[in-house]
């Protein structure tokens, strides 16, 4: 019994994602900085990017890689303010922003011809991670893991598991369906998992009981 | 449940995506099968580890490269020619008159099919449909005034409508912005070209007024956005099969 309760309180618990918190307000905002911006007003369109800089330049530094991240995520927010004027609405400003950053971030991978940013020999040029429970080291090894899987997984993963997405928005901004994004979210969790194996969490020998 | 059944749904399970029956299952799974738990263990932690990654910042030159590049594109685009400015301005919307065409299309279908075998007494009034439009009181006459009925709030045909009806507004636009650019085009011209483009037009408008609503007159309304962006374009009228 004592057994059974143990296993219980070992089980890996479901929890809600937390999303950002988005409320009415930030729609209003947003119109008056899409208003603002519109007219040229220097000082709103500082602003908008303020309030989006580290998102975008953090997604394009995700998919891209650092290098050519600075660029991806400039050319990003010159499409936003050229753009602003279509804007339509029909999403909400973040949304449409991060389809920016992710379509371009994906053309530039495309137009370079690369899908990695580090080779494949990166992992193994790292340190050999201690068997702790809290690894400092885990961070680097899956930033470099993430840059190791196919553009369109990385994108998903950065989405959904880094920025906090819920999957009705990663499909807006991937265009795709809520169970594409569900099922791409699978495939690259399970792909990132194959690529760190028992670095995750120290050394381990497992065991498949299927 | 198996192995096989329950690994594809870790993902959903572990974020809550699950619908209590389904949760119950992949746990009950989990208490028994030490394998699959210890994948959820490690999805688990990876989980946490991507959210707890730490956001990264952008270099402090970034906005500065940002004003460099938006100002050289505005130099540029105020040296562009007026006719590639407005082409510019149309070309983004060109993949949404496509679909605008479709869901005219889509309406029309939707209109006649609702005027045709609907019960409801409120039905759709299409210029096109000669006997349904004799026996109603509403006139129909231009592209926006495309009549639904009473429950039209809640009617998917209400939505189709209002887009048919904006994209045949855009092209209005698009050409009304094409005619002034011709007209300004129009002090190089010779008499005999001006009397052949205005003479085309004016055939090109009434085989807009002549079209049936929906993608013919759509695709009537491309016929003189492309005439207009040729005479712009070019900045000289080709004659030959004009005065046709």
């Amino acid at each position: 019994m004592s057994e059974l309760v143990e296993t219980v309180s070992t089980l890996p618990a479901p929890t809600l994602a937390d999303p950002r918190p988005r409320v009415a307000a930030a729609l209003a905002d947003d119109a008056q900085l899409i208003a603002a911006c519109r007219r040229g007003e220097a000082r709103a369109m500082e602003m908008l990017y303020h309030q989006y800089k580290r998102r975008v330049f953090g997604m394009a530094h995700r998919i891209v890689g650092s290098s050519d991240a600075e660029e991806v995520a400039q050319e990003v927010f010159v499409r936003i303010f050229r753009a602003l004027e279509r804007f339509r609405g029909d999403s909400a400003l973040s949304t449409w922003i991060y389809r920016l950053t992710v379509n371009a971030s994906l053309s530039h991978l495309a137009k370079r011809g690369r899908r990695h940013e580090v080779g494949d020999d990166t992992l193994g040029e790292l340190p050999a991670p201690p068997a702790t429970e809290r690894d400092p080291g885990l961070a680097s090894r899956i930033e470099a893991a993430l840059a190791l899987l196919p553009a369109g997984y990385r994108a998903i993963l950065v989405l959904h598991d880094v920025e906090g997405l819920s999957h009705e928005e990663c499909a807006a901004i991937l265009e795709c369906r809520v169970g594409t994004s569900k099922s791409q979210q699978h495939k690259a969790r399970a792909r990132i998992r194959e690529i760190l194996g028992p670095q995750l969490h120290g050394h381990r020998d497992t065991k498949d009981g299927t | 449940m198996s192995c096989d059944d329950v690994r594809p749904r870790l993902s959903g399970y572990l974020d809550g995506d699950l619908d209590p029956e389904r949760g119950s299952v992949v746990r009950g799974h989990l208490r028994t099968c030490e394998a699959c738990r210890q994948i959820a263990t490690d999805e688990a932690a990876l989980r946490d580890r991507l959210r707890e990654l730490a956001p990264v910042d952008p270099p402090a030159s970034m906005w500065a490269g940002i004003q460099a590049r938006l100002a050289k594109e505005e130099v540029a685009h105020s040296q562009r020619p007026a006719w590639r400015r407005a082409l510019a301005r149309w070309a983004p919307a060109a993949p949404r008159f496509a679909a605008g065409g479709l869901l005219a299309a889509a309406a029309v279908a939707l209109l006649v099919w609702r005027a045709q075998g609907g019960p409801d007494a409120a039905k759709p009034v299409m210029p096109d449909q000669a006997p349904i439009a004799a026996s109603s009181p509403t006139k129909v006459t231009g592209p926006t005034q495309v009549v639904v009925g009473a429950d039209s709030s809640t009617d998917v045909t209400a939505d189709l409508a209002t887009e048919a009806a904006r994209v045949t507004a855009t092209y209005a636009d698009a050409a009304e912005e094409l005619l002034e650019l011709a007209g300004e085009a129009r002090g190089r011209w010779t008499t005999e070209q001006k009397d052949a483009f205005d003479a085309h037009v004016v055939d090109l408008r009434a085989s807009i007024t002549a079209a049936a609503e929906g993608r013919p007159r759509q695709r009537a309304w491309r016929e003189l956005i492309r005439y207009l962006q040729g005479a712009v374009v070019r900045d000289d009228i080709t004659l030959a099969g004009v005065s046709q």
